[in-house]
């Protein structure tokens, strides 16, 4: 249950990064497109600063469960060494439920911040005048699912350490070996 | 205060605890333990207001422009077009593991990126050509660093966030440090082959018309720099313009080489997204751990605690030199700057420094913690790529460079105007 829980979690994960990603990749065209007018032409769209703005916004917050999945959250290991490899599992858990814990933290706030947007009609004080609930909504809805995707990994994670299953444990919350860094960074 | 503030930090980090976390809950737990008010509260306005920031939308931009070159085809044949032009020089094949790392991390920004492409090309050419093995490893594990100075580079805007600094002029401030360091490998690599003719393995010789012939590969990754950082510094766009711009051209570089196609782009995505997203997280806690170290005083608590110590502004300078060296040694770059950079520049403007030259002065000690043992990520990059032999071979071959960079921390010191002129030209 929580297993197949979790994998069809990645597979959302993995398509809003997909989903956040191309938002990017037309945020990097409105902007060209936005220079050129501008330097070539002297006419202005107006606005791309802002949309690339929220788009970059939200397809960050789609990304960090993804990025949670892939191991990507930076710690370090230097004093890892020193501390017996039982406990291993345990200190990656630790670090994991901090993690999600202050995302927790912001989840509230942001959950209130958010409410307060929609209850007023929030708009952005630019010549767009752009609802805030707009990118917020979604925003707000990459956070929670981050916070989601890490009690879950958590919650699997305690499963696993119960079942004895210390590879799955590293394989799911574990630092990055410099192998698989590697194997990340290159084509 | 600050020795709470410093002990907690160090437990959270030792304890492998995510950098994100760590930065975030140490504000939590000073704003508890500190501050009458629940300045948590604003941790959703400043979330927002980080995760839309114009400028910060340079950073997935940048490092697309990286992933997608990385996967346009053209390291190969670069390397070979640096080959041809440095190889006539004591130590062949290394000067080209320099000069195209150089290349390849001014457009990618990713030191490991970098030092594992450039590896892959270059390790094979070891036993080949009878190289010294361990200087050869450390020109990849130096030449890796090299993108964190050379503009454009993400560190540099992260810097500029957490200082105020203007990044054009920041990255204005970085180009002839990050080709003066640049140079300054290939004279250590020229030296110890004069001294050791037996390191330097085949001497290449190429004739002037190989020479031009080799040159349409290099147009492809000097275009791309050109129109970033030529138009940054033209002033025709900001840096997260430069950026866009740059992934439209390296995308239109790939269809060229008919590497573009979905399955490219999507690893590309995940490629860039994973890394955005890890940046990011720790960007917000870091903005918000800053908010509560001014509001409760600890910043300048720790400020007034320096200059109070009545030391001379460059002895004291020196002296954060040195600590920020060891500190480079534990850990690891990107942490190491955003929890610095907020603490110490405070003190270094308050001493007479200039922010901007400070900016390049901690790019070059963050490259210096890259290849700094124990925990050096460009050296495991190297050890992991070549699988065989020892990694003190890595470390061993990496220390002239380090030695190197602290030639080039001492000349930014002696004379500030390595960084300062370009900028007062424009500025």
């Amino acid at each position: 249950m929580l297993e197949s829980l979790l994998s069809g979690s990645r597979k959302l994960s993995l398509w809003l990064t997909w989903l956040g990603g191309i938002l990017i990749v037309l945020s990097a065209f409105l902007v060209t497109l936005e220079v050129v007018l501008r330097k070539l032409f002297n006419v202005s769209l107006g606005g791309a600063d802002e949309i690339s703005g929220y788009a970059f916004g939200v397809a960050t917050a789609f990304a960090l469960s993804f990025a949670l999945f892939e191991r990507a959250h930076i710690r370090v290991d230097a004093l890892m060494g020193t501390i017996p490899r039982a406990l291993h599992p345990l200190l990656n858990l630790f670090g994991l439920v901090l993690l999600v814990g202050f995302a927790m933290v912001v989840v509230t706030m942001v959950w209130s911040m958010v409410g307060d947007t929609i209850q007023h009609g929030s708009r952005s004080i630019t010549p767009m005048r752009v609802p805030l609930a707009i990118p917020q909504i979604p925003w707000l809805i990459g956070w929670a699912l981050f916070v989601a995707v890490g009690t879950l990994m958590g919650l699997v994670a305690v499963k696993r350490m119960i079942a004895g299953d210390q590879a799955g444990v590293q394989e799911l919350i574990g630092v990055k070996s410099i192998d698989e860094q590697i194997e990340d960074e290159s084509v | 205060m600050l020795l709470k503030t410093l002990l907690i930090l160090l437990a959270l980090i030792g304890l492998a605890v995510p950098i994100a976390a760590a930065l975030g809950w140490l504000g939590l737990i000073l704003q508890w333990t500190d501050s009458p008010m629940p300045l948590h509260r604003a941790i959703s306005d400043m979330a927002w207001q980080t995760s839309t920031d114009f400028l910060l939308v340079a950073i997935p931009m940048f490092v697309m422009l990286g992933e997608i070159l990385l996967r346009a085809g053209i390291t190969e044949k670069m390397y070979d077009g640096i080959v041809k032009w440095l190889g006539w020089l004591p130590g062949g094949l290394m000067h080209s593991n320099i000069g195209s790392s150089a290349l390849f991390a001014a457009t990618s920004g990713s030191s490991v990126a970098t030092a594992a492409t450039i590896g892959t090309v270059a390790i094979p050419q070891i036993k080949k050509r009878g190289y010294n093995e361990p200087l050869f490893l450390g020109t990849i594990a130096a030449g890796g660093t090299l993108g964190i100075l050379i503009p454009p580079s993400i560190n540099l805007i992260l810097y500029g966030l957490l200082t105020n600094t203007s990044v054009p002029e920041l990255y204005l401030a970085g180009f002839i440090p990050g080709f003066l360091l640049a140079a300054l490998f290939i004279v250590t690599v020229v030296i110890a082959c004069v001294m050791r003719p037996d390191w330097g393995g085949e001497r290449l010789r190429y004739s002037w018309a190989e020479r031009l012939r080799a040159l349409p590969a290099l147009i492809p990754p000097l275009g791309i720099f050109l129109v970033v950082v030529g138009s940054i510094y033209a002033g025709i766009a900001t840096p997260t313009e430069a950026a866009s711009l740059g992934v439209v051209a390296a995308m239109a570089l790939a269809a060229f080489n008919g590497k573009l196609s979905i399955d490219m782009m999507r690893q590309a995505i995940e490629g860039t997204m994973r890394t955005t997203a890890m940046i990011m997280l720790i960007i917000i806690a870091a903005v918000f751990l800053n908010f509560v170290l001014s509001i409760i005083g600890l910043t300048q608590a720790l400020t007034d605690f320096v200059t109070g110590l009545g030391w001379s502004p460059m002895g004291t300078m020196l002296m954060i030199v040195l600590v920020l060296v060891i500190i480079g040694c534990f850990m690891e770059t990107l942490s190491m700057l955003l929890t610095m950079a907020p603490l110490v520049t405070p003190i270094v403007v308050a001493l007479g420094f200039d922010p901007v030259w400070f900016g390049i002065l901690m790019m070059v000690l963050l490259e210096t913690a890259l290849i700094t043992p124990p925990i050096g990520i460009n050296l495991y990059v190297v050890q992991g790529l070549r699988k065989t032999g020892v990694m003190t071979d890595v470390m061993k071959g990496a220390l002239p460079f380090v030695l190197t960079m602290f030639v080039m921390l001492a000349l930014l010191l002696a004379f500030p105007n390595l960084a300062l002129w370009l900028p007062s030209l424009f500025y």
